[in-house]
């Protein structure tokens, strides 16, 4: 599996000189499965730099077929949806999972595209074929060689889900949103159990957590124990506070890695950053 | 009077090295008045780093945070979605008055609200805790904010938007975004699926809503100090997509140089567009103007900028 880092920023995009090295776009992460399948996880402003790579591809010939997967429904992670040039194009075919079931995810989308926000008014009005299902509607889904499994996210918010993607014998699992109570969630930890590679939402510091309890978002310390505890063997921090400059952002990802050294943990911890590549 | 841009950019945010001199996030602009009063024109994602500065300017001032005025140009997402990360909303002190074009299908309250709702964000509108104003106004309204006068015309563009002129300590400054061109198309409420053919021509009705439109517009810029424009497009992308809504320099430069107006911003840029290539569309427009509108300064916005108007300093 090969994947691509597009957007790592949560809450909302933050543009400006401080924010230039790891990115201010909201979460979009894809992944190429080792038959070539691609995948995208979530689908934050990321996704239009992903979708504009996409048109020299055959999905800019409507040749093109994907699974879209959102983790959850607040606006960082769906933002750039009406932006994804791909799902403009006819012939292309797109199979959006997110939510508790499909009909709530068209609701969703139905939200996001009406006619005051959006000039295009209906996801329907994308030429596409786009079709939808609920994250919790099916047990396992196949996509080519893989399998996708979702798993609901304790206390965080309504419809949340985190993902496994288990291509033979390599993994990788998605928790584009993670919550105060999910770092010792035994399921959450189940489904990640002995990744090749944890990309887990870690938005602050455990002291900057406290100070906004309202937005149910993970602090570093849920998002080691859910990597430690889950057994998973590399760690991509994801989803930095909109206000973390670069420099605060370094200081976090050194912070990760002084606690996992400090638990005796083999973990090995990177901050994700718009554009890195990684290989499992 | 002093006009302060937040958010410069169409569409949607963007983030990267190569919009980090103009700014990438999406519109809103700031009118300070020589008296203090603060009129906010749109809630992009700029306005989350002014209202910052609402709170920090009060705090160094060991004052409360006091009214804010917000006129929404339309609802479309790069124009209001900067309001829930706006930090006076969340302030008891605070209160904020916002107005856009009333609607016969939804209410302005319940499109704000509805940004704020279960699943996309986790803190209601309901609790917000700012004291929150809706005002709702028909297509050509005046009303006057404190000491300042605020004028309204209805612009062409998809769901229709609306310009507004505020007026006051001598000066009037106007805010035009989004609009089309007044040709080729009459866009309302439905969804226009693509360009219209070369040959097709506009219904006489149409076209005279539009000079209308137009002729509205014109007076509503009348000897304006400064105009900002939706200028998202080139040439090109306005022959290539006429039915999206934008407008390109030279439209800009007509309707400024009609209404006598001396200072044109180039305004809610492209989000594919780089810093380049707005110095370019610059240079391009002033080219342009040098011959047909001789009088007419230009500048293209950019995330920061402050423009003092008349004897303001």
């Amino acid at each position: 599996m090969e994947i691509t880092f597009w957007g790592v920023r949560g809450s909302i995009p933050s543009p400006g000189p401080g924010t230039v090295r790891y990115g201010g776009n909201t979460p979009c992460v894809s992944v190429t499965l080792a038959g070539g399948e691609p995948i995208m996880f979530d689908c934050g402003t990321g996704a239009r730099n992903f979708g504009n790579a996409l048109m020299s591809t055959p999905f800019g010939k409507g040749q093109g077929q994907m699974t879209v997967v959102l983790s959850h429904a607040q606006w960082d992670h769906i933002q750039g949806f009406p932006f994804f040039r791909p799902f403009y194009i006819p012939g292309n075919r797109f199979t959006v999972v997110g939510a508790r079931s499909a009909a709530e995810l068209q609701t969703v989308l139905e939200g996001q595209m009406a006619a005051q926000y959006f000039p295009v008014q209906t996801y329907r009005n994308m030429a596409s074929a786009i079709e939808l299902v609920g994250a919790l509607d099916k047990d396992r889904i196949a996509i080519g060689t893989a399998t996708l499994r979702a798993c609901p996210i304790l206390g965080g918010p309504p419809g949340a889900a985190g993902y496994r993607l288990q291509d033979g014998k390599k993994a990788i699992a998605y928790v584009g949103h993670g919550s105060p109570l999910s770092g010792t969630h035994a399921e959450i930890q189940e489904l990640c159990r002995d990744v090749d590679l944890l990309i887990h939402e870690c938005s602050f510091t455990p002291e900057d957590s406290s100070r906004y309890p309202t937005r149910q978002l993970s602090s570093l310390d849920q998002t080691l124990e859910t990597a430690i505890g889950s057994g998973a063997k590399k760690l991509a921090l994801v989803h930095y506070d909109q206000d973390y400059t670069d420099g605060e952002v370094d200081a976090l990802v050194a912070r990760a890695r002084a606690a996992v050294t400090d638990r005796g943990s083999k973990l090995e911890v990177m901050g994700a950053a718009e554009g890195l590549i990684l290989k499992v | 009077m002093k006009v302060r841009f937040w958010g410069v950019r169409g569409s949607l945010p963007v983030p990267g090295s190569s919009t980090v001199r103009y700014g990438g996030n999406t519109s809103c602009v700031e009118v300070l008045s020589d008296a203090g009063t603060r009129v906010i024109v749109d809630a992009g994602t700029g306005i989350r780093f002014l209202g910052k500065e609402i709170v920090r300017e009060a705090q160094s001032a060991g004052k409360k945070i006091g009214s804010t005025y917000i006129l929404i140009s339309h609802t479309h997402w790069d124009h209001i979605q900067g309001l829930p990360f706006f930090s006076p909303l969340y302030n008891p002190e605070a209160r904020l008055q916002i107005f856009a074009r009333k609607r016969d299908d939804v209410r302005l309250r319940t499109v704000l609200a509805m940004q704020a709702d279960t699943p996309y964000f986790p803190i209601p509108f309901h609790e917000t805790r700012a004291s929150i104003d809706f005002g709702e106004l028909p297509d050509e309204a005046t009303f006057p904010i404190a000491e300042l006068n605020i004028a309204t015309a209805r612009l062409n563009h998809p769901y229709v938007a609306t310009a507004y002129a505020i007026s006051g300590d001598g000066c009037k400054v106007v805010y035009v975004s989004d609009t089309a061109p007044f040709e080729k198309i009459l866009f309302g409420e439905e969804f226009i699926a693509k360009a219209p053919g070369a040959d097709v021509e506009l219904p006489i009705g149409d076209r005279n809503q539009l000079s209308a439109m137009r002729s509205s517009l014109v007076r509503l810029c009348e000897g304006a100090d400064l105009v900002d424009y939706d200028t998202m497009f080139t040439d090109n992308d306005y022959k290539i997509l006429p039915h999206f809504g934008h407008s390109r320099p030279m439209d800009a430069i007509d309707i400024c140089r009609e209404a006598g107006v001396s200072k044109l911003a180039l305004f809610h840029h492209a989000p594919e567009r780089s810093d380049d290539e707005v110095d370019a569309m610059l240079e391009t427009a002033r080219k342009l103007a040098r011959t047909v509108a001789p009088n007419l300064t230009i500048c293209a916005a950019y995330e920061g900028l402050q423009l003092p108007l008349g004897g303001s300093r």
